[in-house]
């Protein structure tokens, strides 16, 4: 007879985190939005950020908050899903979410959360790339017994896109840029979504975050997610945790100002954008994440999503010329020798004939058979 | 039976049943997902079936035919007790429809009477751009809903992922009583699921069932085991929409439908056969919300699915094969 896998956590006693159910916060949002401060203050507060973590560096001293690898895990999918981190194309994630159902990369996402709840009950998780695989943590969430909850930090998109340029150097443009912020917070304010409908066993909740709130004040902010989220270490945090967190915050982070008409963006791709920073905007408030604004996400989504193809139908030729240059290229590159070809002969001659074709079969070179 | 023109008009010359193709309608069809459910007496199983599959989906479709067992005052009870009846829509189709096998054979496609007739119908009721076929026997798991939920709204992403075929594999869960059930894992069996609403997907007339057509080439996406079961009752008469359960042990096709028929009855004659777990769930929570919510989403991975004996290429899989080619 086969008994009821192991379950986590027994009684809640306030005064022990071993006790706490196991929970973990994802941070979402695009880029410069506050992420980093974010997972650091929910750090302090004492939740554990999964260890070893990315470095910090001249864009952001006072560091990251990002496991080093989530980062990696994150960077190898998007390649595989051929996406880039701030890519614009809705089709985008219809690939990372093919990529998400893999069972391999469940497993070994579950696998590396599962070791991290062995040292806490209430992991943050937080990566800028985090938005393209919200079903798979989710999934990996439901496999460990835990609850995953959401926070979406939100800063106007004016800020983000020139906070991008300025510290990235991004050549890309701003109205890429601001394409890219578009479809990243359209879809991960739907990818969110997923559970809150009907309460169902892997319900816990989201909240979105205002930068500016939280720089302004990171303790009633701090709070209102803890509430939401029902944060056990946060809801119980010492007065050193305080302090700390006052020590960590710095109102002068914000330091972009310029508004979106600054950006000069393409009429629709402003309206949009507009529209879409208005209706997250209200997410944020207190009671304000309700189906009304839902349905309008849902109608800039569609409208997005046409937008784009009408631009992607109208700039195929840019296309066309882009792969005939490949094209090109490859045919002009001298051919490449095989690893095989740069041994030298007296070698390879020495290698016995049976260890010479399992190199070949592991090479998937294979010779047809004689005959 | 293609999906030219407006839509279909059965031989019977019920014009009220007609089938209107949807994509054909003013307005079109918006962004979004509608899992169907063709259902006959399932009030027992439906208050399992239905809350994951109203939370994961933006519209539920349930098309009646012919329950007496109260299933659309279940239906409408259990989505209002899940705050989720704005989600569900339900509708009747009046007409008999062929059992599976021989029937089904018999039958016209444009009869009304017709599987790929009732079929075709039902999806017509659809208003959004992607569907689930789903039964009314069949729970998701937590991990199975969001996987439909996220997959969901990322099939309506764009032109291209929107062509999509996602297949969903099942294992069945035989209840005994509500606390204990035998899950078998020991088929590995993955059908097709998920399709786009559009005139490339339709149903037509396959030997014992209806099949959904397909564009050449298509794009299809499989989701890992565990996902969903399929409940059996030990009580009950699982084979009754069959014309005839002795035809399972002949069809190289029916591999799913032969081993249900193996285990079934080596259940109720006492013995578990290889593949299959016996699960008792604590006391005070129902075996199905078990195996669902705890069982299942906690069992180590990969998931121990599928014996050798069952796999398609083995000896006596191909040996059926064979049999049934008359070699």
């Amino acid at each position: 007879m086969t008994t009821a896998p192991e379950q986590p956590g027994s009684e809640l006693s306030l005064t022990d985190p071993a006790t706490y159910p196991r929970k973990v916060l994802f941070v979402a949002g695009a880029g410069r939005s506050g992420t980093s401060t974010m997972a650091g203050l929910m750090r302090i507060m004492g939740l554990h950020v999964p260890q070893p973590e990315v470095v910090a560096d001249e864009t952001n001293p006072k560091g990251f908050g990002e496991p080093r690898w989530v980062v990696d895990h994150h960077d190898r999918l998007l390649k595989e899903a051929l996406v880039q981190v701030s890519d614009s194309r809705p089709e985008a994630w219809f690939e990372t979410g093919r990529v998400a159902t893999r069972e391999h990369e469940r497993i070994a996402t579950a696998e590396w959360l599962e070791s991290h709840f062995r040292v806490s009950t209430e992991l943050v998780v937080k990566d800028p790339r985090l938005g393209w695989f919200i079903g798979l943590w989710r999934v990996a969430a439901v496999r460990t017994g835990a609850t995953p909850v959401f926070a979406t930090m939100l800063r106007p998109p004016a800020e983000v896109v020139g906070s991008k340029q300025t510290y990235y150097a991004n050549r890309l443009g701003s109205a890429h840029l601001a394409a890219s912020w578009l479809n990243m917070m359209l879809h991960t304010e739907r990818g969110t979504r997923v559970g809150l409908d009907g309460g169902g066993v892997a319900a816990g909740g989201r909240v979105f975050v205002r930068y500016g709130d939280l720089l302004d004040d990171w303790v009633k902010t701090s709070m209102h997610v803890a509430e939401t989220l029902q944060l056990q270490h946060v809801l119980h945090a010492d007065s050193e945790q305080i302090r700390e967190g006052h020590r960590f915050v710095d109102p002068g982070l914000r330091r972009m100002s310029q508004t979106l008409a600054d950006l000069n963006l393409p009429k629709p791709l402003h309206e949009l954008t507009a529209s879409t920073w208005e209706e997250l905007n209200k997410l944020a408030d207190p009671g304000g994440d309700t189906p009304a604004v839902h349905e309008a996400l849902d109608q800039l989504r569609e409208a997005y999503v046409d937008l784009y193809e009408e631009a992607a139908a109208i700039s195929r030729s840019s296309v066309v010329a882009a792969e005939q240059r490949l094209k090109r290229q490859r045919a002009t590159a001298p051919a490449g020798r095989s690893a095989a070809d740069r041994i030298p002969h007296g070698v390879r001659a020495a290698v016995p004939p049976s260890v010479r074709r399992w190199l070949r079969k592991v090479a998937g070179r294979e010779r047809p058979a004689a005959g | 039976m293609s999906a030219t023109g407006s839509g279909i008009s059965n031989l019977e010359g019920h014009t009220d049943f007609d089938i209107v193709w949807p994509w054909t309608r003013p307005g079109g069809l918006r962004a979004g997902t509608t899992a169907v459910l063709r259902v006959k007496d399932e009030a027992r199983s439906l208050p399992w079936v239905l809350p994951p599959l109203l939370r994961a989906c933006d519209h539920v479709l349930v098309v009646d035919n012919g329950s007496t067992d109260g299933t659309p005052e279940v239906t409408a009870e259990t989505a209002a007790k899940a705050g989720l009846a704005d989600k569900l829509t339900q509708e009747t189709y009046p007409f008999s429809v062929a059992r599976a096998g021989a029937e089904h054979l018999a039958q016209p496609e444009r009869s009304v009477h017709s599987l790929a007739y009732f079929y075709n119908w039902c999806f017509a009721q659809v208003r959004t751009r992607y569907s689930w076929k789903w039964d009314g026997d069949m729970v998701l798991t937590t991990e199975g809903e969001v996987s439909i939920a996220d997959l969901g709204w990322q099939v309506a992403s764009g032109v291209q992922s929107a062509q999509s075929i996602i297949r969903v594999p099942r294992h069945g869960l035989y209840l005994e009583s509500d606390s204990k059930g035998y899950l078998d894992l020991g088929l590995r069996n993955a059908e097709e699921w998920g399709f786009p609403i559009g005139p490339d997907f339709v149903f037509t007339k396959a030997y014992e069932w209806e099949i959904r057509t397909t564009p050449d080439p298509v794009r299809s996406i499989g989701l890992p085991h565990g996902l969903c079961v399929e409940l059996k009752y030990l009580d009950g008469d699982e084979f009754a929409h069959w014309t005839d359960p002795a035809s399972f042990a002949t069809s190289y096709r029916n591999k799913r439908k032969r081993r249900e028929w193996t285990v079934y009855n080596a259940l109720l004659e006492g013995t578990v056969v290889p593949g299959v777990h016996e699960i008792t769930a604590p006391p005070g929570v129902h075996i199905v919300d078990f195996v669902t919510q705890e069982w299942l989403p906690r069992a180590p991975r990969p998931l121990e699915v599928g014996l050798p004996e069952l796999a398609p290429g083995s000896p006596a899989q191909l040996a059926l094969a064979r049999r049934e080619a008359g070699g």
